[in-house]
Protein backbone atom coordinates (compact mmCIF):
# COMPACT_ATOMS: atom_id res chain seq x y z
CA UNK A 1 0.00 0.00 0.00
CA UNK A 2 3.02 2.37 0.49
CA UNK A 3 4.22 1.89 -2.74
CA UNK A 4 1.24 4.15 -3.82
CA UNK A 5 2.00 6.92 -2.51
CA UNK A 6 4.93 7.80 -5.24
CA UNK A 7 1.90 6.93 -7.83
CA UNK A 8 -0.11 9.58 -5.64
CA UNK A 9 2.80 12.32 -6.49
CA UNK A 10 3.16 11.39 -10.00
CA UNK A 11 -0.18 11.81 -10.70
CA UNK A 12 -0.95 15.01 -8.51
CA UNK A 13 2.40 16.34 -10.28
CA UNK A 14 1.28 16.32 -13.68
CA UNK A 15 -2.47 17.23 -12.80
CA UNK A 16 -1.11 20.46 -11.05
CA UNK A 17 2.10 21.01 -13.78
CA UNK A 18 -0.50 20.50 -16.63
CA UNK A 19 -3.27 23.14 -15.15
CA UNK A 20 -6.18 20.30 -15.18
CA UNK A 21 -6.66 20.85 -11.46
CA UNK A 22 -6.54 23.84 -9.25
CA UNK A 23 -5.73 21.82 -6.20
CA UNK A 24 -5.64 18.35 -5.13
CA UNK A 25 -6.90 17.08 -1.95
CA UNK A 26 -5.39 13.86 -0.23
CA UNK A 27 -3.48 13.13 2.94
CA UNK A 28 -0.37 14.42 4.96
CA UNK A 29 1.06 13.03 7.79
CA UNK A 30 -0.72 13.98 10.90
CA UNK A 31 0.95 15.48 14.19
CA UNK A 32 -0.36 12.38 16.06
CA UNK A 33 0.18 9.01 15.23
CA UNK A 34 -2.64 6.71 12.85
CA UNK A 35 -4.34 10.64 12.45
CA UNK A 36 -3.24 11.47 8.93
CA UNK A 37 -5.02 14.91 7.72
CA UNK A 38 -6.44 15.87 4.89
CA UNK A 39 -4.29 18.14 2.78
CA UNK A 40 -5.32 20.46 -0.14
CA UNK A 41 -2.14 20.77 -2.59
CA UNK A 42 -2.49 24.16 -4.90
CA UNK A 43 1.46 23.72 -6.32
CA UNK A 44 3.41 21.30 -7.61
CA UNK A 45 6.22 21.43 -5.27
CA UNK A 46 3.79 20.65 -2.62
CA UNK A 47 3.02 17.10 -3.53
CA UNK A 48 5.38 15.89 -1.22
CA UNK A 49 3.07 16.27 1.26
CA UNK A 50 1.10 13.59 0.24
CA UNK A 51 1.36 10.14 2.02
CA UNK A 52 -1.30 7.12 1.84
CA UNK A 53 -1.33 4.02 4.56
CA UNK A 54 -3.44 2.38 6.50
CA UNK A 55 -4.52 5.87 8.62
CA UNK A 56 -6.67 7.41 5.33
CA UNK A 57 -9.98 7.06 6.98
CA UNK A 58 -11.13 10.65 6.38
CA UNK A 59 -14.02 10.16 3.64
CA UNK A 60 -12.50 12.87 1.36
CA UNK A 61 -15.89 13.77 -0.16
CA UNK A 62 -16.37 15.86 2.35
CA UNK A 63 -14.57 18.54 0.83
CA UNK A 64 -15.92 18.52 -2.37
CA UNK A 65 -19.56 20.38 -1.36
CA UNK A 66 -20.41 23.50 -3.74
CA UNK A 67 -16.73 23.94 -4.58
CA UNK A 68 -16.14 25.55 -7.84
CA UNK A 69 -13.23 25.05 -8.54
CA UNK A 70 -10.82 21.53 -10.60
CA UNK A 71 -10.23 19.59 -8.62
CA UNK A 72 -8.24 16.40 -8.21
CA UNK A 73 -9.13 14.18 -5.45
CA UNK A 74 -7.75 11.03 -3.92
CA UNK A 75 -10.54 8.26 -3.57
CA UNK A 76 -10.28 4.68 -2.23
CA UNK A 77 -13.64 2.61 -2.90
CA UNK A 78 -15.76 4.58 -0.02
CA UNK A 79 -15.03 7.56 -0.81
CA UNK A 80 -15.55 7.48 -4.73
CA UNK A 81 -19.24 6.18 -3.66
CA UNK A 82 -19.32 9.09 -2.24
CA UNK A 83 -18.44 11.12 -4.61
CA UNK A 84 -20.61 9.41 -7.30
CA UNK A 85 -23.27 10.24 -4.63
CA UNK A 86 -22.75 13.87 -4.31
CA UNK A 87 -22.94 14.57 -7.94
CA UNK A 88 -25.92 12.92 -8.27
CA UNK A 89 -27.47 15.26 -5.41
CA UNK A 90 -25.41 17.88 -7.72
CA UNK A 91 -23.05 18.94 -4.71
CA UNK A 92 -20.23 18.83 -7.33
CA UNK A 93 -20.37 18.33 -11.50
CA UNK A 94 -17.89 15.25 -12.33
CA UNK A 95 -16.40 17.60 -14.88
CA UNK A 96 -14.68 19.35 -12.29
CA UNK A 97 -13.09 16.27 -10.84
CA UNK A 98 -10.15 14.56 -11.60
CA UNK A 99 -10.56 11.18 -9.70
CA UNK A 100 -7.23 10.06 -8.20
CA UNK A 101 -8.50 5.74 -7.54
CA UNK A 102 -6.66 4.10 -4.97
CA UNK A 103 -7.33 0.39 -4.54
CA UNK A 104 -7.86 0.20 -0.41
CA UNK A 105 -7.19 -2.80 1.69
CA UNK A 106 -9.01 -1.13 5.08
CA UNK A 107 -7.96 1.27 8.00
CA UNK A 108 -7.17 1.03 10.82
CA UNK A 109 -9.04 2.06 13.53
CA UNK A 110 -7.12 4.02 16.26
CA UNK A 111 -9.90 3.41 19.12
CA UNK A 112 -9.15 -0.48 18.53
CA UNK A 113 -5.15 0.01 19.20
CA UNK A 114 -5.74 2.73 21.34
CA UNK A 115 -7.53 0.20 23.95
CA UNK A 116 -5.08 -2.60 23.54
CA UNK A 117 -2.21 0.07 25.45
CA UNK A 118 -2.27 1.79 28.71
CA UNK A 119 0.66 4.08 27.68
CA UNK A 120 0.90 6.98 24.88
CA UNK A 121 1.86 5.93 21.61
CA UNK A 122 4.00 7.40 19.85
CA UNK A 123 4.72 6.23 16.46
CA UNK A 124 2.75 3.19 14.51
CA UNK A 125 4.60 1.57 11.45
CA UNK A 126 3.15 -0.26 9.08
CA UNK A 127 4.83 -3.10 7.19
CA UNK A 128 2.54 -5.35 4.88
CA UNK A 129 0.06 -7.03 6.59
CA UNK A 130 1.75 -6.12 10.09
CA UNK A 131 0.78 -2.73 12.26
CA UNK A 132 4.10 -1.83 14.71
CA UNK A 133 3.39 -0.15 17.28
CA UNK A 134 5.45 1.91 19.40
CA UNK A 135 5.33 3.71 22.51
CA UNK A 136 7.33 4.68 26.06
CA UNK A 137 9.17 1.20 27.08
CA UNK A 138 6.53 -0.39 24.35
CA UNK A 139 7.14 -2.11 20.76
CA UNK A 140 4.36 -4.46 19.77
CA UNK A 141 3.47 -6.09 16.39
CA UNK A 142 0.04 -6.53 15.72
CA UNK A 143 -1.62 -7.95 12.69
CA UNK A 144 -3.77 -5.32 10.63
CA UNK A 145 -6.37 -7.57 10.01
CA UNK A 146 -6.96 -7.63 13.83
CA UNK A 147 -7.24 -3.54 13.92
CA UNK A 148 -9.17 -2.83 11.04
CA UNK A 149 -11.70 -0.79 11.55
CA UNK A 150 -15.26 -2.24 11.44
CA UNK A 151 -16.34 -1.40 8.56
CA UNK A 152 -13.36 -2.24 6.50
CA UNK A 153 -13.46 -5.69 7.77
CA UNK A 154 -16.89 -5.75 6.06
CA UNK A 155 -16.12 -3.44 3.07
CA UNK A 156 -17.65 -5.36 -0.46
CA UNK A 157 -16.17 -2.44 -2.44
CA UNK A 158 -12.40 -1.82 -1.67
CA UNK A 159 -11.57 -0.61 -5.42
CA UNK A 160 -13.11 2.95 -6.60
CA UNK A 161 -16.37 2.46 -8.61
CA UNK A 162 -15.28 5.65 -10.41
CA UNK A 163 -12.05 6.91 -11.24
CA UNK A 164 -9.89 8.71 -14.11
CA UNK A 165 -6.52 7.68 -12.98
CA UNK A 166 -5.54 4.42 -11.00
CA UNK A 167 -2.53 4.21 -8.81
CA UNK A 168 -2.57 0.19 -8.58
CA UNK A 169 -3.91 -2.77 -9.79
CA UNK A 170 -7.56 -3.14 -8.55
CA UNK A 171 -7.54 -5.48 -5.46
CA UNK A 172 -9.36 -8.49 -5.15
CA UNK A 173 -12.99 -7.99 -3.65
CA UNK A 174 -14.13 -9.42 0.07
CA UNK A 175 -16.60 -11.83 -0.51
CA UNK A 176 -18.74 -14.20 1.30
CA UNK A 177 -19.28 -11.78 4.19
CA UNK A 178 -22.48 -11.68 6.66
CA UNK A 179 -22.58 -8.14 6.61
CA UNK A 180 -25.52 -7.68 8.60
CA UNK A 181 -24.95 -10.00 11.85
CA UNK A 182 -25.32 -7.44 14.22
CA UNK A 183 -28.21 -5.53 12.55
CA UNK A 184 -30.05 -8.91 12.90
CA UNK A 185 -29.08 -9.60 16.45
CA UNK A 186 -30.80 -5.72 17.14
CA UNK A 187 -33.32 -6.55 15.11
CA UNK A 188 -34.91 -9.72 16.87
CA UNK A 189 -34.77 -7.53 20.28
CA UNK A 190 -38.05 -6.29 21.62
CA UNK A 191 -39.11 -2.69 21.50
CA UNK A 192 -38.25 -2.18 25.28
CA UNK A 193 -34.86 -4.41 24.34
CA UNK A 194 -34.04 -2.21 21.87
CA UNK A 195 -34.78 0.95 24.22
CA UNK A 196 -32.40 -0.18 26.50
CA UNK A 197 -30.14 -0.98 23.96
CA UNK A 198 -29.75 1.84 22.22
CA UNK A 199 -29.95 4.12 25.42
CA UNK A 200 -26.87 2.11 26.38
CA UNK A 201 -24.82 2.97 23.08
CA UNK A 202 -25.50 6.25 23.30
CA UNK A 203 -24.96 6.97 27.00
CA UNK A 204 -21.43 8.29 26.37
CA UNK A 205 -22.23 10.64 23.33
CA UNK A 206 -21.31 14.02 24.83
CA UNK A 207 -23.06 15.56 21.45
CA UNK A 208 -19.96 17.39 19.79
CA UNK A 209 -21.46 16.09 16.49
CA UNK A 210 -18.02 15.16 15.23
CA UNK A 211 -19.76 12.59 13.38
CA UNK A 212 -22.16 14.98 11.60
CA UNK A 213 -19.03 17.59 10.72
CA UNK A 214 -16.93 14.04 9.09
CA UNK A 215 -19.90 12.56 7.22
CA UNK A 216 -19.98 13.51 3.76
CA UNK A 217 -23.70 13.21 4.37
CA UNK A 218 -24.09 16.10 6.17
CA UNK A 219 -24.13 19.43 4.17
CA UNK A 220 -27.40 20.98 5.37
CA UNK A 221 -26.52 24.46 5.34
CA UNK A 222 -28.52 24.44 8.41
CA UNK A 223 -28.49 21.35 10.57
CA UNK A 224 -31.90 20.71 12.27
CA UNK A 225 -30.09 20.58 15.53
CA UNK A 226 -29.02 24.08 15.06
CA UNK A 227 -32.89 25.13 14.25
CA UNK A 228 -34.20 26.84 17.01
CA UNK A 229 -37.42 27.81 15.37
CA UNK A 230 -38.64 25.53 15.61
CA UNK A 231 -36.27 23.32 18.14
CA UNK A 232 -36.82 19.96 16.85
CA UNK A 233 -34.75 19.04 19.09
CA UNK A 234 -32.85 20.18 22.98
CA UNK A 235 -29.28 20.89 22.81
CA UNK A 236 -28.28 19.08 25.96
CA UNK A 237 -27.44 15.94 27.04
CA UNK A 238 -30.62 14.84 28.28
CA UNK A 239 -30.90 11.06 26.23
CA UNK A 240 -33.89 11.84 24.61
CA UNK A 241 -32.26 14.86 22.74
CA UNK A 242 -29.26 12.51 22.12
CA UNK A 243 -31.35 9.94 20.30
CA UNK A 244 -33.45 11.99 18.76
CA UNK A 245 -30.09 13.49 17.19
CA UNK A 246 -28.65 10.12 15.51
CA UNK A 247 -31.87 8.46 14.92
CA UNK A 248 -32.61 11.89 12.28
CA UNK A 249 -28.95 11.82 11.40
CA UNK A 250 -29.60 8.21 10.64
CA UNK A 251 -32.58 8.70 8.89
CA UNK A 252 -30.65 11.59 6.75
CA UNK A 253 -28.40 9.34 5.40
CA UNK A 254 -30.86 6.35 4.30
CA UNK A 255 -29.81 5.32 0.88
CA UNK A 256 -27.00 7.61 1.18
CA UNK A 257 -24.81 5.90 3.16
CA UNK A 258 -21.81 4.22 1.63
CA UNK A 259 -20.69 3.01 5.38
CA UNK A 260 -17.48 4.74 4.84
CA UNK A 261 -16.80 4.49 8.70
CA UNK A 262 -15.91 8.27 9.05
CA UNK A 263 -18.69 8.99 11.66
CA UNK A 264 -17.18 6.08 14.12
CA UNK A 265 -14.13 7.18 13.51
CA UNK A 266 -14.80 10.63 14.18
CA UNK A 267 -16.55 9.82 17.13
CA UNK A 268 -13.98 11.23 20.42
CA UNK A 269 -16.05 8.34 22.38
CA UNK A 270 -15.94 5.62 20.30
CA UNK A 271 -19.65 4.90 19.96
CA UNK A 272 -20.54 2.65 17.14
CA UNK A 273 -22.40 5.38 15.27
CA UNK A 274 -22.60 3.09 12.36
CA UNK A 275 -25.55 0.68 13.94
CA UNK A 276 -27.99 3.32 13.00
CA UNK A 277 -27.00 3.98 9.32
CA UNK A 278 -26.55 0.05 8.83
CA UNK A 279 -30.14 -0.94 9.91
CA UNK A 280 -31.14 1.93 6.89
CA UNK A 281 -28.51 0.40 4.72
CA UNK A 282 -29.56 -3.25 4.94
CA UNK A 283 -33.31 -2.17 4.50
CA UNK A 284 -32.00 -0.36 1.00
CA UNK A 285 -30.57 -3.55 0.05
CA UNK A 286 -33.60 -5.48 0.77
CA UNK A 287 -36.65 -3.44 -0.10
CA UNK A 288 -35.09 -1.70 -2.83
CA UNK A 289 -32.00 -4.20 -4.19
CA UNK A 290 -30.04 -0.43 -3.57
CA UNK A 291 -26.35 0.56 -2.71
CA UNK A 292 -25.04 3.98 -2.26
CA UNK A 293 -23.02 4.99 -4.64
CA UNK A 294 -22.47 2.78 -7.07
CA UNK A 295 -23.54 4.26 -10.45
CA UNK A 296 -24.09 7.49 -12.11
CA UNK A 297 -26.98 6.69 -14.38
CA UNK A 298 -29.80 5.84 -11.65
CA UNK A 299 -31.41 7.78 -8.88
CA UNK A 300 -31.64 6.59 -5.44
CA UNK A 301 -34.90 4.74 -4.67
CA UNK A 302 -35.83 7.33 -2.36
CA UNK A 303 -36.55 10.38 -4.75
CA UNK A 304 -37.63 8.28 -7.15
CA UNK A 305 -41.34 6.44 -7.37
CA UNK A 306 -41.95 3.28 -8.67
CA UNK A 307 -45.77 1.26 -8.35
CA UNK A 308 -43.90 -1.34 -7.28
CA UNK A 309 -42.25 0.07 -4.22
CA UNK A 310 -42.89 -1.76 -1.26
CA UNK A 311 -45.67 -0.44 0.52
CA UNK A 312 -46.51 -3.21 3.31
CA UNK A 313 -46.37 -0.76 6.07
CA UNK A 314 -49.90 1.03 4.76
CA UNK A 315 -52.85 0.25 5.67
CA UNK B 1 -35.25 1.60 17.67
CA UNK B 2 -37.64 1.23 20.46
CA UNK B 3 -40.50 2.96 19.38
CA UNK B 4 -43.56 0.03 19.63
CA UNK B 5 -44.99 -0.86 16.24
CA UNK B 6 -48.27 -0.06 17.28
CA UNK B 7 -47.50 3.84 17.63
CA UNK B 8 -46.90 4.79 14.73
CA UNK B 9 -49.31 3.78 11.59
CA UNK B 10 -49.61 5.32 7.82
CA UNK B 11 -52.98 4.82 6.08
CA UNK B 12 -53.89 5.66 2.83
CA UNK B 13 -57.63 7.22 2.44
CA UNK B 14 -59.14 8.94 -0.72
CA UNK B 15 -61.21 11.85 0.46
CA UNK B 16 -64.29 9.69 -0.24
CA UNK B 17 -63.89 6.78 1.86
CA UNK B 18 -65.59 8.09 5.27
CA UNK B 19 -65.87 4.38 6.18
CA UNK B 20 -62.25 3.53 5.59
CA UNK B 21 -61.66 6.68 7.86
CA UNK B 22 -63.69 5.60 10.61
CA UNK B 23 -62.56 2.00 10.11
CA UNK B 24 -58.85 3.27 10.80
CA UNK B 25 -59.36 5.57 13.45
CA UNK B 26 -61.24 3.16 15.58
CA UNK B 27 -58.04 0.77 14.91
CA UNK B 28 -55.68 2.99 15.72
CA UNK B 29 -57.31 4.25 18.67
CA UNK B 30 -57.36 0.28 20.07
CA UNK B 31 -53.80 -0.10 19.09
CA UNK B 32 -52.64 3.00 20.73
CA UNK B 33 -54.65 2.35 24.03
CA UNK B 34 -53.60 -1.13 24.35
CA UNK B 35 -49.75 -0.25 24.31
CA UNK B 36 -50.42 2.78 27.08
CA UNK B 37 -48.69 5.64 27.42
CA UNK B 38 -46.24 6.63 26.10
CA UNK B 39 -43.62 7.74 28.66
CA UNK B 40 -40.21 6.56 26.81
CA UNK B 41 -40.10 9.91 24.76
CA UNK B 42 -41.13 11.96 27.64
CA UNK B 43 -37.72 14.12 29.62
CA UNK B 44 -38.12 13.92 32.95
CA UNK B 45 -38.98 16.93 35.31
CA UNK B 46 -35.25 16.86 36.62
CA UNK B 47 -33.59 17.35 33.75
CA UNK B 48 -35.61 19.78 31.36
CA UNK B 49 -32.85 21.13 29.10
CA UNK C 1 -54.88 4.76 35.19
CA UNK C 2 -58.39 3.43 34.02
CA UNK C 3 -59.50 7.13 32.33
CA UNK C 4 -56.53 7.18 31.04
CA UNK C 5 -57.27 8.34 27.22
CA UNK C 6 -54.36 7.91 24.63
CA UNK C 7 -53.27 11.15 22.38
CA UNK C 8 -53.28 10.18 18.38
CA UNK C 9 -51.23 12.88 16.41
CA UNK C 10 -53.02 12.89 12.96
CA UNK C 11 -51.24 14.32 9.80
CA UNK C 12 -53.68 14.31 7.77
CA UNK C 13 -53.50 14.95 3.74
CA UNK C 14 -55.58 17.85 2.92
CA UNK C 15 -56.80 15.92 -0.38
CA UNK C 16 -57.40 12.35 1.19
CA UNK C 17 -57.69 11.67 4.42
CA UNK C 18 -58.65 15.60 5.95
CA UNK C 19 -61.16 14.82 2.91
CA UNK C 20 -62.40 11.40 4.18
CA UNK C 21 -62.49 13.12 7.97
CA UNK C 22 -64.80 15.87 6.53
CA UNK C 23 -66.59 13.74 4.75
CA UNK C 24 -67.08 11.30 8.15
CA UNK C 25 -68.25 14.64 9.48
CA UNK C 26 -71.04 15.63 7.43
CA UNK C 27 -71.86 12.19 7.11
CA UNK C 28 -72.61 11.86 11.34
CA UNK C 29 -70.36 9.05 11.39
CA UNK C 30 -68.99 8.70 15.15
CA UNK C 31 -65.08 8.01 15.54
CA UNK C 32 -63.09 7.97 18.81
CA UNK C 33 -62.04 11.45 19.86
CA UNK C 34 -58.52 10.39 20.86
CA UNK C 35 -57.05 12.17 17.42
CA UNK C 36 -55.61 15.10 17.05
CA UNK C 37 -55.41 16.27 13.11
CA UNK C 38 -52.84 18.44 12.02
CA UNK C 39 -53.63 19.29 8.26
CA UNK C 40 -50.73 18.83 5.64
CA UNK C 41 -50.87 20.06 2.23
CA UNK C 42 -49.82 16.09 0.77
CA UNK C 43 -48.15 13.28 3.03
CA UNK C 44 -44.92 14.16 1.15
CA UNK C 45 -44.53 17.00 3.64
CA UNK C 46 -44.36 14.92 6.37
CA UNK C 47 -40.48 14.58 7.17
CA UNK C 48 -39.13 12.09 10.24
CA UNK C 49 -38.52 14.98 12.53
CA UNK C 50 -42.52 15.50 12.61
CA UNK C 51 -43.34 12.14 13.94
CA UNK C 52 -40.30 12.31 16.36
CA UNK C 53 -41.35 16.04 17.58
CA UNK C 54 -45.05 14.48 18.31
CA UNK C 55 -43.71 11.48 20.33
CA UNK C 56 -41.56 14.24 22.10
CA UNK C 57 -44.33 16.51 22.78
CA UNK C 58 -45.96 13.96 24.42
CA UNK C 59 -47.97 12.27 21.51
CA UNK C 60 -48.86 8.43 22.24
CA UNK C 61 -49.48 7.58 18.73
CA UNK C 62 -48.69 9.13 15.45
CA UNK C 63 -50.52 8.38 12.15
CA UNK C 64 -49.69 9.27 8.97
CA UNK C 65 -52.70 9.10 6.35
CA UNK C 66 -52.31 10.18 2.23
Amino acid sequence: MLAYIDKIKEISNRLLKEGKVDMVIGFRKGTVPMMNEPCFVKTPEDVDNFVWDSNCGINLANYLTNRKEKIGIVAKGCDSRNIVTHVIENKIKRDQLVIIGVPCKGMIDRHKIEAMFETEIQDVIEADDKIIVKGQGLEKTLNKKDVLQDNCALCIHRNPVIHDELVGDPVEEQKDLDRYEDVRKIEFMSPEEKWRYFDDLLSTCIRCYACRNACPLCYCPTCFVDESRPQWVGKSQDPIDTRTFHFLRAYHCAGRCTDCGACERACPMGIKVRTFTRKLEKDCLELFDWEAGLTLEERPPLDTYRPDDPDDFIK
Amino acid sequence: MGIEPGRLHFSWISSAEANKFVDVVNEITAAVKALGPNENFLKTEARVA
Amino acid sequence: MSDWEPKIVSFLCNWCSYGAADLAGVSRMEYPPNIRVIRIPCTGRISPKFILAAFRQGADGVWVSG
